[in-house]
């Protein structure tokens, strides 16, 4: 757990990653959670921590797709792989259709839960054409959300993969 | 859903806040950066309870980044918070009184520095024996947890005879409930940055009530309360523990006493070992209907573990009591509920106030009576429920929207619907089971006055702003209130701009608890709004030379109603009165109609109004595993009027999930449950199917018609769920939550012959 590392000696490695589309190398504490790097070090304040422990998804982000708890991963782990985060989602103000899907839908109620369930969404988007309502609650089920109750959340999901399946078609 | 225009009262709305969380730009009080700032971690106490002999920090003084350690003698005010009663200590002074208590605080440059630095402070106890039950609390001569008894209060209602109608009833139920202590979860965990700005001490909180923040902390460093500025900072989730001070006092102490930035952000196991829990409680609860199902009589008796400081619980006390019989007529009561204060963890408010506790056993009362009388759960909650003219437990009178009924009704097809399909599923171990749970919740504090106020800015552009101090939690109170407003103004919500929760630039709103904004401040807001409107139309028949009855607000001007192009836009007027020295900023206020209970009968109006609601919960219990799966809940709520109906749809899908919880798993067991490892709340898998539908039956004196529904969405859930189980099993579990072993158990005693 990363809050009991006291023990662990400090060792610095330089590392480097894509994120959210730009190039980043920094020198990191071989301790360091990725979560802090991002957060702390590199000022992407977008995944939240919860819980520290990988029970609540606040924090997760997009590692090489892949939906992970970034509190649980050493900032080593991220060199030389391509991560994404909530803040690169959209172009610039301009809300890309996920997250345009959670706005028509009010999946939005207190927002701390919101950007690690737009990145869980986003990888099953991403490795799914369309997603059936059980994927899309399995995708989601490692990202608690005290307010909403989901089904908005999941209705956002669904509005986003149809929407996506459509576009698909049309470009066919 | 998608394509319908943006409207007003009722109709589909941008939620405000959202565009910036769906961004990731969203500022909680941890996401403010300021690298200047000192870390704060408090040393907590291990025992519940023991007298400080000493405390030890030269070896903390000795690490190089720790700037300080405070402890109560640094405190410069009154060392005591609390909202109701002031019996909590910033910084324990002579003992603690519970696990988790504050005995000093440690600042240091960095967060691993402020850490060590605690885990280096020896504190010396003197051990005092320790209470975990209330009713031991309560036995004479038991230790004392605060000076002057352990009795935190206690409340009684009384109406008729009930022992006489006891006596000539012909069915009397009696049975005793149990609840747990709950944790109420919300997804941020708490955290708070304060700093000097000249001789004002600003702190940026993760917080429901900022005035009252702005109060305890102006005492506790002894500053006035201009001195001191609260800033809500976007809040993620509270359900009532966000109306306690979290790190406020903490981060405001040490800017204070520094003057340097501080900063203090909970860990999820902080959070869980020092915020307030929901109430344990213990319902004896006997009640007694005639043959045709009508009830006669309740005696019912709740104590209640409130733990180590008051909290919310006096708030609790009265509510339970005054909940006691649920949306029914019942014409001879005696209700007594007592809280007492014990050496566990604070128990406050949340989501609900004790009402969810309550219902699950007036819920479970009717479903015993029903089934003593052979009726339907449904007919007899329909023999009994409140209409217009009923008398409440509290002898009010009510005059208008009493939508119980009308839930009842709208959710008839679907419960009948739901029985008839289980009576066709049978499989095996697997059995289906179909609940009813009902209820009624008083809108505002109880019995007493609590006010909002607001305020409307016309600006030199012609723009509106919106002035509350109204914490929005997630709950969607300021989209609900930017709605009223430009209802009110001929507006869309958009064009309102929203100041909110700050204490600097807002007046109060009262706390957001007892699903109180959307009623209380709406109505100031609307107060306000219809100010501004008297001045826009008075000012603009002047400036048409028109008749002041003919003219009409339209999309930020004001025009003749049957000359679209005889106008003039908000900007003119507001240049014009401005010229004139008329003021642009009006104030709106609110306070609804109640009396004070009468301390002996708790006779009186404790609400001016109540919202309804009933659900109906289909489930399957594995009589092998104990498993029970909620497949669908269907939830109607009379809400007066819905001004926002996707964000009632939103509460009312996160009540049934809390209510889920509630119901099956949650239980946070003091001293052993330490973070969401062991305490599991509902995940996306465990939702059911949810129907929401809304009843409005207006309430005359709220704003359009609203009244509220934030607990409300939760109330209902869990008695019908739990119902549902009985239902299943033909066997009751009276105790919460019904998780897999008492579950098994239930279903193990079904099976015996
Ligand atoms: S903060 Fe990473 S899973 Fe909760
Ligand atoms: S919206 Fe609050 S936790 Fe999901």
């Amino acid at each position: 757990m990363p809050n009991d590392r006291d023990r662990e000696i400090p060792e610095s490695v330089t590392i480097s990653f894509e994120l959210n589309g730009k190039l980043v190398g920094l020198q990191v504490n071989a301790a360091e959670t990725a979560l802090s790097v991002l957060r702390d070090r590199l000022g992407l304040k977008g995944p939240k921590e919860g819980c520290g422990i990988g029970e609540c998804g606040a924090c997760t982000v997009l590692v090489d797709g892949l939906a992970v708890d970034a509190c649980l991963l050493f900032a080593p782990q991220l060199d030389g792989r391509t991560v994404e985060t909530v803040e690169g989602l959209a172009d610039r103000e301009t809300l890309n259709p996920l997250q345009q899907a959670f706005l028509s839908h009010d999946a939005v109620q207190c927002g701390y839960c919101t950007p690690g369930m737009l990145m869980s969404a986003k990888a099953l988007l991403q490795g799914e054409a369309a997603p059936g309502r059980k994927a899309i609650v399995e995708a989601l089920s490692g990202n608690l959300c005290r307010c909403t109750g989901y089904l908005q959340i999941i209705e956002a999901v669904e509005a986003a993969a149809a929407q996506e399946c459509t576009g698909r078609d049309a470009k066919e | 859903m998608g394509d319908r225009p943006a409207g007003v009262i009722g109709e589909k709305v941008e939620r405000i806040g959202s565009r910036e969380r769906l961004l990731g730009k969203a500022s909680f009080a941890a996401d403010i950066d300021l690298p200047e700032a000192v870390h704060l971690v408090a040393v907590r106490s291990e025992r519940p309870h023991a007298r400080i002999v000493g405390i030890d920090v030269s070896r903390a003084q000795h690490i190089s980044e720790c700037l300080r350690v405070f402890t109560a003698e640094d405190v410069p005010g009154r060392n005591r918070v609390g909202i109701i009663r002031k019996d909590q200590p910033l910084l324990a002074d002579d003992k603690v009184r519970c696990i988790g208590d504050p005995v000093a605080l440690v600042a240091a440059e960095t967060l691993e520095a402020a850490r060590e630095a605690a885990a280096a402070i020896r504190v010396e106890y003197e051990d005092i024996s320790a209470l975990f039950d209330p009713e031991e609390a309560l036995r004479p001569g038991a230790p004392l947890v605060h000076a002057d008894g352990n009795l935190l209060g206690r409340r009684t209602v009384k109406r008729g005879n009930p022992e006489a109608a006891f006596k000539h009833a012909d069915v009397v139920v009696e049975r005793v409930y149990t609840t747990a202590h709950l944790e109420h979860a919300y997804l941020e965990p708490d955290a708070g940055l304060g700093y000097m700005d000249g001789s004002t001490l600003v702190i940026h909180a993760s917080t429901q009530n900022p005035h009252y923040d702005q109060k305890d902390v102006a005492e506790l460093l002894g500053l006035d309360e201009g001195s001191v500025r609260i800033i809500q900072a976007a809040t993620g989730g509270g359900f009532g523990s966000k109306l306690d001070l979290n790190v406020q006092g903490f981060v405001g102490l040490a800017a204070y006493l520094l003057n340097r930035p501080a900063r203090m952000v909970y860990t999820r196991e902080e959070a869980f070992l020092c915020t307030p829990k929901r109430h344990p409680l213990t319902i004896a609860y006997k009640s007694a209907a005639n043959r045709d199902g009508r009830l006669l009589a309740a005696d019912i008796r709740v104590v209640g573990d409130t733990g180590a400081y008051a909290s919310y619980g006096p708030a609790v006390l009265n509510r339970v009591a005054l909940h006691a019989t649920g949306p029914y007529e019942l014409p001879n009561l005696f209700v007594e509920s007592v809280l007492a204060y014990t050496n566990n963890p604070t128990a406050g408010a949340m989501r609900g106030f004790g009402v969810p506790q309550i219902a699950f056993a007036h819920e479970s009362q009717m479903d015993l009576l029903a089934a003593a009388l052979g009726m339907s759960p449904l007919e007899i909650r329909l023999r009994n429920c409140y209409r217009i003219g009923s008398l409440t437990a509290s002898g009010q009178e009510l005059t208008g929207s009493v939508g119980i009924r009308a839930t009842l009704d709208a959710v008839a097809p679907q419960y009948a619907a739901a029985v008839r399909e289980r009576n066709g599923t049978v499989s095996g171990h697997i059995r289906r089971g179909v609940g009813i749970g009902s209820m009624m919740y008083g809108i505002g504090n109880t019995g007493q006055q609590n006010p909002a106020t607001a305020h409307l800015e016309l600006t030199l552009d012609g723009g509106v702003v919106l002035y509350s101090g109204a914490a929005d939690v997630g709950q969607g109170s300021s989209t609900v209130l930017a709605q009223i407003a430009a209802a009110e103004l001929g507006l869309q919500p958009e064009a309102i701009r929203t100041v909110i929760a700050d204490t600097l630039l807002t007046t109060s709103a009262g706390a957001t608890s007892a699903s109180r904004q959307t009623y209380i401040s709406g109505n100031a807001v609307l107060d306000a709004a219809r100010k501004l409107k008297e001045v826009l139309l008075t000012e603009a028949a002047d400036m048409l030379k028109f008749d002041r009855a003919k003219v009409i607000l339209e999309h930020g001007s004001v025009r003749a109603v049957r000359d679209a192009d005889r106008s003039v836009s908000f900007a003119e007027i507001a240049r014009r009165c401005h010229k004139l020295g008329m003021p642009l900023k009006w104030q709106g206020f609110f306070d609804p109609d109640t009396t004070p209970l009468d301390l002996e009968t708790g006779q009186g109006v404790p609400y001016a109004t109540y919202a309804f609601a009933t659900h109906v919960a289909e489930v399957s219990v594995d009589t092998l595993t104990g498993e029970v799966r909620c497949l669908r809940v269907v939830a109607a709520h009379d809400v007066g009027k819905a001004v926002n109906p996707q964000g009632v749809h939103g509460q009312i899908c996160g009540g049934v999930a809390m209510g889920i919880g509630f119901a099956l798993m949650e239980e946070f067991v003091p001293g052993q449950t330490e973070s969401l490892k062991d305490y599991h709340i509902p995940s996306a898998a465990d939702m059911p199917e949810v129907i929401p539908i809304i009843v409005e039956d207006p309430e005359p004196t709220g704003p359009f018609g609203a009244k509220g529904v934030g607990e409300p969405a939760l109330v209902p859930t869990a008695p019908a769920i739990l119902n549902a189980i009985a239902d299943a099993l033909g066997v009751r579990i009276y105790d919460l939550p019904a998780g897999l072993e008492r579950v098994l158990q239930a279903a193990l005693s079904a099976r015996k012959p």
